[in-house]
């Protein structure tokens, strides 16, 4: 396929995915403003940022001295996670690349893929934080969080098998496994520099991954962190655990098979393949666990630039059979 | 829904009634349907005809101002329908043009006959900025050069006439194939009962031309369509047709020359390419030749067009053919390529080059339509019985500067048919751009792009000047 169109799937697949994780985010943050402590709201916040990569706007998550002062930034740190047009990684910036990108690249996906993201752009266009932040923000939120579900289920019972779905799946899972090793990064970091009475929420991480259940039935009803990064991170049942995104990296790799620069393909199955090993073969406790999603976070990132190497910005002096 | 203050004016062709009020035979069915039919479900219907052009992202972009942006095609919901009869004048009148216009672009670009015979004169060809000094002496596949043609044609109470010739990057077929979509749905049974003639073939037929067009012999040659890109207006119309013909959706930066032939960039390595079927100007195609600030185009394309190695569809320099001035000439060229005499007839037109042409011109600009030749998409007109003073003196000075960038025609009473305007029947002028190919042989899809000037009284058709349009049902014998 033209690679600038497997390009355009590839981030089609991350911007939803990205779509998805900030959905659920914001969803669980808006929940906490109800009646978490100030404390908590504040990590909240900060931990959505980092996640995404980024700082908070100037000027706000300073002082956080009463509720309608954490209301008031609330609200502003909202509309910039959700509709701020000069966020890159706003929940609507996301929805729009992803539809510039789709509508690009139209005649790889099936018709039904286009109609559902296009009809959630069209809801979305023209809508403002005023608007969902008078009644239940979280509702919109969980609004946002299943179009990127339905899209996905669409995709996976119209899209044929071929190399445009690999493509979308490898930009969904390689974002999927930055943003959460950054997420649970910022989680530990946040769990060993507070004091005892600070409650870093562990349940509401598994929520994040979709995850409580899932805890609950192999652990049990109370949360303990080491456990909640045993589950997230290696477990090898829970779709949204970063052993299982490894996992679908490295076999999509497989399925893609050796690119025009066989050398640049062959090191990305090599990083894929040897990340997937550094998950499993993790040991069980915080320090192993922050060494390997450190690792696991930085490459990532190498692991995109390696299959834009392979794929589609290879150098044409190394071809040299057409 | 009823039509008794449908506002018949006999000063203009009704396509759908006689001048008595009565429906044309042809029109019966679907008058009949429309009288049964309550107007609130025909609105709702419009409504639905909208929202599936907006989910679906049937749209074209509107440059500049405060419009600029994705916009969906207006359409409105009643059909225009052709009787068999008059579809076969049309189309043996539009096969019997494209021939000669094909026959008068390979004699330009070669011995010039039909200069030297003077019946086109010769600064009217050479001086034109869309004659192509470079396709002198190219040879074209099968002496094609207009693979793909949209002609606009008119009525008037005195019949039909073409109004323009398309032959660069003619737009409007993927509408046409939407609104017959999206009408069909919803008028099932009228459709059933009037036996039209499909248009969905339209992508097939396209395909089976531009391979016949492909340099080498190969049962399956690479085809791709080249693109402007995202924002140009026509984009929707690239995808569809990229999608209907099995072609690769390609932007210049796809695309690199090597050793004389044309690759693109995939995923497993370099593709050879063997047709493009553009829809990039010939300015933008390749920056070492036409404009050398383009970056929509492929640097050193026409090296490999010229040695034979690619097939670029439409050629380059067919816009002399289509340039509002050499349009005076059509019937013409009809006549001395093919010693016949037009079935289709031109609209009077006044060459500003000429003396006499420009000074009429200057005398009846309020009752005259002024066209830039360049131009295209009803830009840079001058509507006269539209115009204000102030605006007849501007163009005025504009057309004192350059008298040869400018034609001027009669306003023509262009036909009207029934629209669904505001929950009530209304009339509004309408025009017909049927698509022709050609590549060994012609093809014609029975069926064309209505396009309305939906303001009322309005002239102007054009998606981006407030037009929209309308399915136009062909019937069968």
């Amino acid at each position: 396929m033209l690679s600038r169109s497997a390009q355009g799937l590839y981030w089609m697949g991350r911007y939803l995915e990205r779509a998805a994780h900030l959905s659920r985010l914001m969803q669980l943050q808006v929940e906490t403003l109800v009646d978490r402590p100030l404390r908590e709201i504040h990590f909240g916040w900060n931990r959505v940022y980092s996640s995404m990569n980024q700082s908070p706007p100037a000027g706000t998550l300073e002082a956080f001295g009463s509720d309608d002062y954490a209301l008031a930034d609330s609200y502003t740190l909202a509309d910039h996670l959700t509709f701020e047009p000069t966020n890159p990684d706003s929940i609507w910036n996301c929805f729009a690349y992803a539809r510039e990108n789709a509508r690009q690249i139209r005649n790889y996906i099936s018709a039904e893929m286009w109609l559902s993201l296009n009809t959630t752009f069209l809801r979305l266009q023209g809508l403002t934080i005023q608007e969902i932040w008078k009644t239940a923000p979280e509702s919109f939120y969980a609004g946002t969080g299943k179009d990127v579900a339905t899209f996905t289920g669409v995709a996976e019972a119209t899209m044929y098998r071929d190399d445009g779905w690999h493509f979308i799946q490898l930009g969904r899972y390689i974002e999927r496994v930055q943003l959460s090793a950054s997420v649970l990064l910022a989680q530990i970091e946040a769990h060993d520099s507070q004091d005892e009475s600070f409650d870093a929420d562990w349940a509401n991480l598994l929520h994040l991954f979709r995850a409580f259940d899932a805890y609950v039935h192999t652990y049990s009803v109370v949360v303990q962190p080491g456990q909640v990064l045993d589950l997230i991170v290696t477990d090898e049942l829970l779709p949204g655990s970063v052993r299982r995104s490894l996992d679908a990296i490295a076999s999509v790799l497989d399925a893609i098979g050796s690119g025009p620069s066989p050398d640049a393909s062959e090191k990305a199955a090599a990083l894929g393949a040897s990340l997937c090993a550094a998950v499993r073969d993790c040991r069980n406790d915080v320090t192993a666990w922050r060494a390997t999603l450190e690792r696991v976070n930085g490459d990532s990132r190498k692991l995109h630039q390696q299959i834009m190497d392979a794929f589609i910005a290879y150098p044409l002096e190394s071809l040299s059979e057409r | 829904m009823d039509f008794d203050a449908y506002d018949l004016d006999s000063a203009f062709y009704d396509e759908m009634f006689l001048p008595d009020g009565t429906p044309r035979d042809h029109c019966r069915g679907l008058y009949e349907s429309l009288l049964r039919l309550p107007v609130d479900e025909l609105v709702r219907m419009q409504e639905r005809v909208t929202h599936s052009f907006s989910s679906e992202g049937i749209t074209f972009t509107v440059y500049g101002g405060e419009e600029a942006g994705e916009r969906i095609m207006p359409v409105d919901c009643l059909p225009r329908i052709l009787p068999a009869d008059e579809w076969r004048h049309l189309e043996a009148g539009l096969a019997q043009r494209l021939k000669a216009l094909n026959r008068f672009l390979s004699d330009i670009y070669g011995s010039a006959h039909i200069v030297e015979d003077g019946v086109v004169p010769v600064d009217l060809v050479r001086g034109c900025p869309q004659y192509r000094v470079e396709m002198r002496g190219v040879p074209v596949p099968h002496g094609t050069y207009v693979a793909v043609c949209g002609t606009d044609l008119v009525r008037t109470n005195e019949g039909f006439h073409v109004l323009e010739d398309n032959l660069r990057v003619p737009s409007g077929v993927s509408y046409m194939v939407a609104n017959r979509k999206a009408v069909k749905a919803n008028l099932r049974r009228l459709y059933r009962s009037c036996k039209v003639r499909e248009v969905e073939q339209y992508g097939r037929l396209l395909r089976e031309t531009l391979k016949e067009l492909a340099p080498r012999e190969e049962n399956d040659p690479c085809v791709v369509l080249l693109t402007p890109g995202v924002y140009n207006a026509a984009f929707y119309e690239h995808i569809y047709l990229a999608h209907e013909i099995g072609a690769t959706l390609v932007e210049g930066r796809d695309l690199l020359v090597d050793g004389g032939y044309v690759y693109m960039r995939t995923t497993s390595g370099l593709q050879r390419v063997d047709v493009i079927y553009r829809r990039v100007d010939d300015d933008f195609l390749d920056p070492l030749v036409f404009r050398p600030d383009s970056l929509l185009g492929l640097p050193g394309l026409m090296g490999v067009y010229r040695a034979g190695n690619v097939t670029l569809v439409n050629a380059p320099g067919t816009g002399v053919a289509d340039d509002k001035s050499v349009y005076a000439y059509v019937p013409d060229m009809i006549r001395y390529y093919l010693a016949e005499e037009p079935l289709l007839r031109n609209v009077k037109t006044y060459i500003c080059r000429r003396p006499e042409d420009f000074e009429y011109t200057l005398d009846n600009l309020r009752d005259l339509v002024v066209k830039r030749v360049g131009e295209s998409g009803g830009y840079g007109m001058l509507v006269g019985p539209e115009s204000t003073p102030d605006e007849r003196d501007a163009y005025a000075r504009e057309l004192r500067e350059n008298p040869a960038d400018f034609i001027s025609q009669p306003v023509l009473d262009l036909s009207r048919a029934p629209c669904l305007i505001e929950g009530r029947a209304a009339a509004r002028h309408v025009d017909l751009r049927p698509f022709v190919l050609h590549g060994r042989e012609t093809r014609i899809v029975p069926g064309a792009f209505c396009r309305v000037a939906l303001r009322e009284g309005s002239l102007v058709v054009n998606s981006s000047q407030g037009g929209g349009g309308k399915d136009v049902w062909v019937l069968g014998d």
